[in-house]
């Protein structure tokens, strides 16, 4: 029992944020709900929850897994492929390039932690600045526009209300990583060694590869939330991925993903992205600075964390 | 009949600290074999180089006559030898169908994905519960509400499902209360029954008596004796580890 209850006890709370949420905002916002306003949230959502599925993987697959470089990935990888495209690469290449960079930097914090066995906290601590700050060097901190006009109608086109970067992107990439986690053999591996490395290490899982392949599948869901910047903006932003990392972990925790790995699932992850984007949407919406709302979604975290903290008191 | 494992000359040094000294043993199917031996004998040593967790400094193991060398567990579970490791080797959070299958599910790849074939494992877990005689009501019951002597048996289930032929328990019951006990030492029965090899090492002396078809007492890095159970007696056995022993004493002159 005592395994489960820590992601269904945050399902919980999550419920009941929500429902907080909805009741503050009919009863002093009721104009919050129109359709617009919906669209307005699916549309900053799909960045955020792209990252955070990566997120989520990392954290899962244990060894104090964390992916702290996911904003900074996505600011490089708009860079850089944007840099690419003025330098010459076809427009139509843009968005297999910028999935693939985005693997390419994931790749790099895996090695760092799979194989130098830096601490995943410290070796993404890292790449954050670096990868952020290449990205900052690389353009001065301005823009780079040229994005191909063609890509527009995904960053901005819907089908009723719903974006078309969350219909391509963010359902099916959820549906497959839920499927994969809970119907296939790499699925279990990532959670037993999520839970119990040594366990893991002697039924034979290579447990180094696998995490290697969370790492770089972070990266890659990184360079697809960047494509969606790049479709939604017209340009690379060098710092558009900025709190991500704590946004992303945010909806991680509060989706119900242990943060010590092996339990919880992704469609959690999903309903924290929205609340998380909801309550932003909402504070916005309340002429609420957004200053203020990054200290909201710290406050958020730990709300969490104290509550795991309750809930592994009472079980233990 | 060649035995399933020849153990020739085993020596083993850590530094300067001989654990393991010119080990001659040998193991055959169908039979549980007790490892005796007061602490830092050498069992656990003995048995971890046979797992192939580590390599001997010296000496030869043979399995069905033939030389080998192991360089991981991995390597020592191809050649049918199985070890129970107590409490590591399973994950709490998975259920028992999915430990005894984890890290060699049954799968069905479908676009490079490897699909899980749920129902025959739960089928070939029902009926390796069922030929161990395991008392496990859900097999689809996580592992970490499971009772010491349950753990065991899917511990066991697995050992014998990836075709163990010699399967290692180093202190297996340790940890357990009674009831619990006689469970996994009947699970070692059944496992002889089926032609498997078992190592067993125990410090309990009455459940050793009740298993075990033959046992070899260990001091200080050697065999010191080798006894079929008719052949002898606790009292001999306890004699054996202690140093009490006659066959002890000359031992100890000699070493
Ligand atoms: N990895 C090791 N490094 C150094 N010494 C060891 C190591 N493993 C075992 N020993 C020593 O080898 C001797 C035999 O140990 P062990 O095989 O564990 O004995 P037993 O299982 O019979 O109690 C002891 O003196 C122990 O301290
Ligand atoms: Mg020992």
């Amino acid at each position: 029992m005592k395994l489960t209850s820590l992601p269904k006890a945050r399902i919980l709370v999550l419920f009941v944020l929500w429902l907080a949420l909805l009741g503050l905002l009919a009863m002093f916002a009721p104009a919050f709900f129109q359709p617009a306003v919906l669209r307005s949230i699916l549309q900053f959502s799909t960045v955020l929850a792209l990252v955070s599925l990566g997120q989520a993987l990392v954290v899962l697959g244990g060894g104090a897994g964390i992916d702290l470089a996911v904003g900074a990935m996505v600011s490089l990888v708009a860079i850089l492929s944007m840099l690419a495209v003025r330098a010459g690469l076809p427009g139509f290449l843009l968005p297999p390039a910028a999935i693939l960079l985005g693997g390419l930097l994931g790749l790099g914090n895996g090695l760092l932690v799979t194989r130098l066995g830096l601490l995943p906290l410290i070796a993404t601590l890292g790449t954050l600045f670096l990868y952020g700050g290449l990205a900052l060097a690389l353009t001065g901190g301005g823009p780079v526009p040229g994005v191909p006009a063609w890509l527009f109608p995904f960053g901005r086109g819907t089908l009723g209300l719903v974006p078309w970067h969350f219909l391509a992107f963010v359902l099916p990439v959820f549906v497959l990583v839920a499927l994969i986690l809970s119907q296939t053999a790499w699925g279990r591996w990532v959670r037993a060694m999520g839970f119990r490395e040594n366990a893991a290490r002697l039924a034979g899982i290579p447990v180094s590869r696998v995490r290697l392949l969370l790492y770089v599948t972070s990266g890659l869901l990184a360079g697809m939330a960047a494509l969606v910047t790049l479709a939604w903006f017209g340009s690379a932003r060098p710092n558009i991925g900025q709190n991500l990392e704590l946004e992303s972990l945010a909806a991680v925790l509060v989706g119900g993903v242990s943060i010590l790995g092996g339990a919880g699932g992704v469609f959690g992850v999903l309903a924290a992205v929205l609340f998380i984007v909801s309550l932003k949407t909402a504070m916005q919406f309340s002429n609420i600075a957004t200053t203020w709302q990054v200290g909201a979604i710290g406050l958020l975290l730990i709300l969490v964390l104290l509550i795991d903290r309750r809930t592994v008191r009472w079980n233990a | 009949m060649t035995p399933f494992v020849q153990a020739r000359g085993i020596g083993k040094s850590f530094g300067g600290l001989k654990a393991l000294d010119g080990v001659d043993l040998d193991i055959h199917q169908g039979e549980v074999l007790a490892l005796l031996g007061d602490n830092g004998a050498g069992k656990s040593t003995f048995v971890k180089i046979l797992a192939g967790a580590q390599p001997q400094s010296r000496g030869e193991i043979r399995i069905e006559g033939r030389p080998v060398a192991f360089a991981s567990p991995h390597d020592a579970a191809r050649a049918g030898i199985a070890t129970i490791y107590q409490e590591l080797a399973l994950s709490e959070n998975l259920n028992v169908v999915e430990n005894v299958f984890l890290g060699r599910e049954v799968v069905r790849r479908v676009l490079g994905f490897p699909w899980l074939r749920r129902r025959a494992m739960r089928q070939r877990v029902d009926t390796l519960l069922r030929e161990l005689d395991a008392h496990i009501p859900d097999p689809l019951a996580r592992v970490g509400g499971m009772s010491g002597g349950q753990r065991q048996a899917v511990a066991i289930a697995r050992a014998l499902d990836q075709g163990g032929r010699l399967v290692i328990m180093d202190e297996p019951t340790a940890a357990l209360a009674v009831a619990e006990t006689r469970k996994v030492l009947k699970l070692v029965r059944q496992l002889a029954a089926r032609n498997c090899a078992v190592i067993l090492i125990s410090h309990n002396i009455g459940d050793v008596f009740e298993v075990a078809d033959r046992m070899a007492v260990f001091r200080r890095g050697r065999k010191i004796a080798e006894r079929q159970r008719a052949a002898t007696t606790p009292d001999e056995i306890v004699a054996l580890i202690t140093g009490a022993h006659p066959d002890a004493r000359t031992a100890d002159l000699a070493a």
